[in-house]
Formats: structure tokens, C-alpha cells, sequence
């Protein structure tokens, strides 16, 4: 097994603030599904943005498929980028843009040719049960529709870890589910390492995972 | 109608900013032939004790490049004396010596006492006229026009570049939110600009093309018509092809600029 995410001591704050994340040390293996949960303001959220270079360790380790996030340079964290699949609870797609385009995002990002981007738009959009809305706008779709459009995005490159921040927090409960089951394929079928960052785990989740937890102090223990 | 909308905002200041630069190189290229022209009609004299050569003058001031002596028998001839006719050479001998200066570019009031100053200096130098009154008049004339016209480009410009400032707060809103998303996903600086970038170069170029189109519009319909005396002898050098060239390529780096200061000030949330 290899690791994909190490952190040790890791102390995250933002500037001139108080600690949000407190001497963290966990390590993350390829094809782990993890959820990370914790109480409002725990820093949940915080944790999962140091994963994708938002915001700079600021005391510790963090190293993120093998590269040390404490002093990594923009063209070698853009890079990191391309090979990561992200998905928020305000999906955050370019509205402006149809489904189709806002999908095939990091293909386009990493210059893949017209012909890739369109069948693999046609195939993702197929697999998130979204046939024949690809020229539709984001804002034409569902709060359920347009986070499938955004778990699409996430899977097109097929990125080697997946982060989520609350991905089913505004979705009922049939769309969560829809959710759920692509991220649960996306780790047994494709091996693709999943971390979540939710208030609730499923009830009903059918593949092992591991669970982290943070308290309102900042301290991360795994529960599960 | 956004769309369109989009485009105009950013056209109508740089149009504004480019009619002002093409003003200002038209205006200073017709009004250096003007101020060739009045140079050229203008001349000082000056009378002398002793005969003079171009280099003493020349010695005396960096602005003087032409000296003409005037033949006494010519002053003679104007002057109507009772005894002319009889015998002039004594006063042809008596006579000092006269010589016409003509400069090197025309000068504003002060210099122009400078250079009377130098030519004083001389002990062989009785009198220096600049004709001051004629030439002042001149000068006045020209050089509150040109202030007036330069004042008028230089708010032009201004108000151009608010507008501009204006629409880059307007980009900002428009394509923060698709650069930060693009940026998340590890898009480089170039690819999260490039749509703005792009919209911005065609919006550039086509300001130039308008801006070339009223100024030529300008040059021969209007000017032609009303007889601008310091234009219309340097008519055809108004407005001339390379202006497009020097229009659009200040309109780019302008555009540019403020594209790139918008992109630079997108931040990650």
C-alpha cells in the first residue's frame, strides 16, 4: 500500500489567528475511504483545503503524494491539482459554461484533445445519470443534478484521490444516496482514495472506510 | 444585449483614451510644421559697428543659425532724404551694419530675450530688434491653443481611464468565480485569463480601428472643410496609416495591463 496522504505534527492556523488543526499525524493509503467528522467550526473543512494547497501547514508535515505541501511552488502544486478531483457543497461549476463543458474542466486544463473531452463528457455523464443534459447550464439543473455534474468533474481525470467537502449537505436524501454510490464505485472499482469531510456518515455505506474525528479543540483522533 | 454591453464598456473608454494619444501625435506633428512655418517667416535685426561674420553670431548663441546682411544702398533706397540724390556715399560710409537672424526653431518670449541678451554682449553690437509685439501675438495665440488642446486630451484620457478602472471591477465580477474554480483545478495563470485576455485583445484592436476611422473621418470631412489655418497646411500629415498601427499597439498594452491586474487580484477563497 502507498501513501497518498502523510501528516505529522501537522498544526494548521490562518494568519495571525488561533490554531484550527493541532499537532495532527495520520496517515492515508491508496484506495482508503475516508470521513473525516467533527462539530461547526472544527476545522474540518480547513483540513481538507491544506490537501489541495489552500492553505500552508503552518507548523508540521504534510506530504501529499510525495510532495511537501509546507513548501511547494504554484507550478508544482498546479500540477498536484490536475491529478486531484474536488467536490464541494456548493459544487462550485462555472455557470456560464453547459454541463458538458464544466465536466470535462480538467481535461480541458490538461489540454486533452476536443474528441477525448466529448466522449469522455458523453461517458461520465452516462455514469452520474445524467444523459442527454450535457448542453444544459448549471442553473437549468437540481441542487442533486448539479452535484453529480460536479462528482463527474471530479472522477474525469480519474485523479488518484478524491476530496469532498459536505458533498450531500444541501441534497435530499435520494440524491445523497446517488452521491454516495458514485463515490463508493469511484474507490472499490477504480481504487481512488476518497476523503470526505461530512456532519453525518451515511447509515446505510457499504464498503470499509476508516473515520477520523476533530474536536472543537483541533485534535484529530480515528474513531472507526 | 450583455453581451454587447460587455464590449462597449471597455470600446468606449479605450476609444476615449486613443482619440486623445492619436489627438495629441496629430496635433503635435501639424503644429511642428506650424511652428516651422512661423520660424521660418520670423527674423531679428540686428545693427552692428563693425562688420560681422555668421560665426560671431553663431559664437554668441546656439540659436542662431542663419544671418543675412541687409545692403546698406537697400536701406538707403527706402528712406526718403532730400540729399540722396546728390551723394550718398558718405552716408553709406557713416551707416552702421544691419543683418537679418533668422533662428533655429521658434522660441517663447523668454528665450528669445536670452538670445537678444547674448547678442548684447557684444561691444560691437549697437541694437537688437526682436519685433517682440508681432511675435508674441503669434506665439500667445499658438501656445493657448495648444494648452487648451492639451488640457482638453489630458481630461479625456482621464476620464477614459476611470472608466476603464470601472470595468475592470466589472471583469472582476464577471470571471473571479470561474478563475478560482479553473485555478482549483490547477489551471496556470494563462489558461485562467485566456478568455479575458482574448475578449480584451479584440475589444483593443477594434478601439484602434474606430479611433482611426473618426480621426480619418476627422481629417477630411471636418478640418478640410472649415480652413484650420494651423492645420490645413499640414492636412495630409494629420492621420497616417502607421498611427493605426502605433493605436492598436497602445490600446494591447493597456488592455493588458488592466487584465492582468484583475487576474492577479483573483484570490482562492
Amino acid at each position: 500500500m502507498s501513501n497518498i496522504i502523510v501528516a505529522q505534527n501537522l498544526t494548521l492556523s490562518y494568519e495571525r489567528d488561533e490554531e484550527i488543526i493541532r499537532n495532527a499525524s495520520f496517515v492515508i493509503e491508496k484506495g482508503d475511504f475516508v470521513f473525516i467528522t467533527g462539530p461547526s467550526g472544527s476545522g474540518k473543512s480547513t483540513l481538507l483545503k491544506s490537501f489541495y494547497g489552500n492553505i500552508k501547514p503552518q507548523s508540521g508535515t504534510l506530504l501529499m503524494g510525495g510532495l511537501n505541501m509546507s513548501n511547494i511552488k504554484k507550478p508544482k502544486l498546479q500540477e498536484l491539482r490536475k491529478h486531484l478531483g474536488i467536490i464541494f457543497q456548493d459544487y462550485k461549476l462555472i455557470n456560464e459554461w453547459n454541463v458538458e463543458r464544466n465536466v470535462v474542466l480538467p481535461l480541458w486544463i490538461a489540454g486533452y484533445s476536443n474528441e477525448v473531452q466529448q466522449t469522455q463528457a458523453k461517458r461520465l455523464l452516462h455514469h452520474v445519470k445524467l444523459t442527454g443534459k450535457g448542453h444544459k447550464y448549471p442553473l437549468e439543473l437540481s441542487g442533486g443534478e448539479q452535484q453529480r455534474v460536479g462528482v463527474a468533474r471530479a472522477l474525469s481525470k480519474n485523479p488518484f484521490l478524491i476530496l469532498a467537502d459536505e458533498p450531500t449537505g444541501n441534497l435530499d436524501e435520494y440524491s445523497s444516496n446517488v452521491i454516495w454510490d458514485l463515490l463508493e464505485n469511484a474507490c472499490q472499482q477504480l481504487e481512488t482514495t476518497v476523503v470526505v469531510v461530512t456532519h453525518k456518515i451515511p447509515s446505510v455505506f457499504n464498503i470499509p472506510y476508516r473515520h477520523f474525528t476533530i474536536d472543537e479543540l483541533g485534535d484529530i483522533y480515528e474513531v472507526h | 444585449m450583455r453581451f454587447i454591453k460587455s464590449h462597449l464598456s471597455l470600446i468606449f473608454p479605450m476609444v476615449a483614451i486613443l482619440m486623445g494619444l492619436e489627438f495629441f501625435i496629430a496635433f503635435d506633428r501639424t503644429t511642428k510644421g506650424y511652428e516651422e512655418s512661423l520660424k521660418d517667416s520670423y527674423a531679428m535685426l540686428v545693427v552692428a559697428k563693425d562688420e560681422m561674420s555668421i560665426d560671431d553670431f553663431k559664437s554668441w548663441d546656439k540659436h542662431i543659425y542663419k544671418v543675412a546682411e541687409i545692403e546698406k544702398s537697400k536701406i538707403i533706397d527706402k528712406v526718403d532724404l532730400p540729399f540722396k540724390s546728390s551723394d550718398t556715399s558718405n552716408i553709406d560710409k557713416d551707416m552702421p551694419n544691419f543683418y537679418s537672424i533668422k533662428l533655429n526653431k521658434y522660441l517663447n518670449n523668454k528665450e528669445l530675450e536670452e538670445v537678444k541678451r547674448n547678442i548684447l554682449k557684444s561691444d560691437k553690437v549697437t541694437r537688437v530688434e526682436t519685433f517682440d509685439t508681432l511675435h508674441n501675438s503669434n506665439y500667445g495665440l499658438f501656445s493657448s491653443i495648444k494648452l487648451a488642446f492639451q488640457t482638453f486630451i489630458l481630461f479625456m484620457t482621464i476620464i477614459g481611464f476611470f472608466l476603464i478602472i470601472k470595468q475592470m471591477e466589472v471583469w472582476n465580477f464577471m470571471h473571479s468565480e470561474r478563475m478560482k474554480v479553473m485555478d482549483i483545478f490547477g489551471a496556470s495563470l494563462f489558461l485562467r485569463s485566456k478568455a479575458l485576455i482574448v475578449m480584451a485583445i479584440i475589444d483593443a484592436i477594434l478601439s484602434a480601428i474606430i479611433a482611426s476611422i473618426v480621426f480619418y473621418t476627422i481629417q477630411n470631412s471636418w478640418i478640410k472643410g472649415n480652413h484650420i489655418a494651423i492645420l490645413e497646411d499640414n492636412i495630409g500629415g494629420l492621420f497616417s496609416i502607421d498611427d493605426l498601427i502605433t493605436l492598436s499597439f497602445a490600446s494591447i498594452i493597456i488592455v493588458l495591463i488592466a487584465v492582468f491586474l484583475v487576474v492577479i487580484n483573483v484570490k482562492e477563497e
